[in-house]
């Protein structure tokens, strides 16, 4: 199997560890990132408070060069960049001008999308494509014991139900599954980390981290799919302790991570010295 | 907690702003003011109007309240009010639509939201891509932000360092090949907006 991949600009710098254990990930199950060339962000929420149609265009010219490449499926990592790319065909089928308008800026940049690629996440892949049995064949390493959280976040499965229930999705609790995890019943699983907020709202970034961070305990570890609620889930943790009054360590990792840990990957392609938080304790449950 | 009250009387009321608003239009209208929007809400503690109260604001056109809100700055974009409305109103694509119009109108009571936003598509227009590291820096040193808040820097060092040390804030932006691509759709797309706001 063969996709086009957009890994996204955090993947590039604070998320690095999730670009490189997804690949390697995809790798072991034989399965084919091609990484799309030259692809620009995706503009993301910024994009959609600022200009309506960029928020369309900038994910459209991804598409646009995804279509030259012969490959019909876009696999994004990001949650967010992976609906800013899968709305572009939503908006358009609901709205014929702006799909023009949009092909009107593509053609400023003399470029061109006929609407030929579907966008899909990487957590769909895994769990409807690629599949709970496959995994498990490839599994070395069985993570039994090991109690894990499954954070979905918000633009993961909303607010489209392309693959999941928005509300109470279960797409990634199949993947842990199959990797023999102990799946915690985590009641906030799709609950907002907050997104941007911890940047520029801090004191409401750092109370949603907590409440999340607080539904969690009890579990060995989070794990995640997206750059920013990773970020916020594990970065932040020290703010958390001072605003709880209280120390709370929580390991935050990809669920690529997991996956590579089972698979029993070497260390450089599951990058666990990249997390701030240590993934000690999830390390000495495996081992 | 006291019901919210508006003068109706001697508000300035825009008739048809809600209409102006994509993508819903009338749809907005058919608010039943369940308030599962604002129960679902996770930033709902840190409005000034819920999201609720905001609605109802909006098909009042309550203008001049309504874009001065902080309310649709705190909206994080999760969606959980959008999937559970019983009426089906897009009210996350509402309060994005309502960003772009404050900040179109200078209307924007939370400017450190607004500049971030603004920073990122400056960053994106000049190389193509979200470079984190660069996109921080120039949003805590524009002045309106530092204004805000003076110390906001010294908040960031601690998880800036963290980052830097682990080898996750690469200092050196990318600039992507089809960069002038870029700058030509950010150009096109102003002129579409120009030739409608000219249009409406």
């Amino acid at each position: 199997m063969k996709y086009a991949y957009y890994p996204g600009c955090s993947l590039e710098a604070s998320a690095i560890e999730y670009d490189t254990s997804a690949r390697a990930v995809f790798r072991a199950l034989d399965a084919e990132l091609v990484e799309i060339p030259d692809w620009n962000c995706c503009g993301s929420s910024p994009a959609q408070a600022v200009d309506y149609l960029l928020s369309l265009a900038l994910p459209a010219r991804n598409l646009a060069l995804a279509e030259t490449m012969g490959i019909d499926t876009v696999v994004a990592t990001c949650s967010a960049c992976y609906l800013s790319l899968y709305q572009v065909e939503k908006h358009f089928q609901r709205d014929p001008k702006v799909q023009a308008e949009v092909e009107e800026v593509l053609a400023a940049a003399g470029l061109q999308y006929q609407g030929r690629v579907r966008v899909r996440h990487m957590l769909d892949v895994l769990a409807n494509d690629l599949g709970p049995n496959v995994i498990a064949a490839r599994m070395k390493r069985d993570l039994k014991g090991l109690k894990v959280a499954p954070y979905y976040g918000c633009q993961t499965v909303r607010p489209y139900p392309a693959y999941d229930a928005p509300d109470q999705p279960m797409t990634m609790d199949i993947v842990l599954r199959a990797l023999g995890a102990e799946v915690f019943p985590y009641r906030l699983k799709a609950r907002c980390c907050g997104g941007i907020n911890i940047t520029t709202a801090k004191d409401v970034g750092v109370k949603l981290v907590s409440d999340l961070l607080l539904a969690a305990e009890g579990a060995d570890c989070i794990a995640t799919v997206c750059p920013l609620c990773q970020m916020n889930l594990d970065s932040y943790q020290h703010d958390v302790s001072r605003f709880l009054g209280r120390e709370i360590r929580m390991p935050v990792l990809y669920l690529t991570q997991l996956m590579g840990l089972a698979f029993d990957l070497p260390p450089e392609e599951i990058l666990l010295n990249k997390n701030i938080s240590s993934p000690q304790p999830v390390l000495d449950k495996v081992r | 907690m006291a019901l919210e009250t508006f003068d109706l009387t001697h508000a300035t009321r825009k008739h048809d702003f809600a209409e102006a608003l994509i993508p819903d239009r009338g749809k907005l209208f058919t608010c039943i003011q369940c308030g599962t929007c604002t129960a679902s809400c996770p930033t709902a503690f840190a409005m000034d109007y819920s999201p609720r109260l905001l609605l109802r604001m909006i098909q009042l056109g309550l203008y001049e309240e309504v874009l001065h809100s902080k309310t649709f700055w705190m909206c994080t974009t999760c969606f959980s009010c959008t999937v559970r409305c019983p009426r089906g109103i897009s009210i996350t694509e509402t309060f994005q639509e309502l960003k772009r119009q404050a900040v179109y109108k200078g209307m924007e009571k939370k400017i450190d939201s607004a500049r971030f936003y603004q920073t990122v598509m400056d960053v994106v227009r000049r190389t193509g891509r979200m470079h984190e590291t660069e996109t921080m820096a120039r949003w805590m040193l524009k002045p309106e932000v530092l204004k805000a808040d003076p110390f906001r820097v010294f908040g960031f060092a601690p998880l800036g360092l963290a980052l830097l040390r682990k080898g996750k804030m690469p200092l050196i932006p990318h600039k992507i090949q089809g960069v002038d691509q870029i700058q030509a759709m950010f150009d096109k797309a102003a002129e579409i907006r120009a030739r409608k706001e000219v249009s409406r």
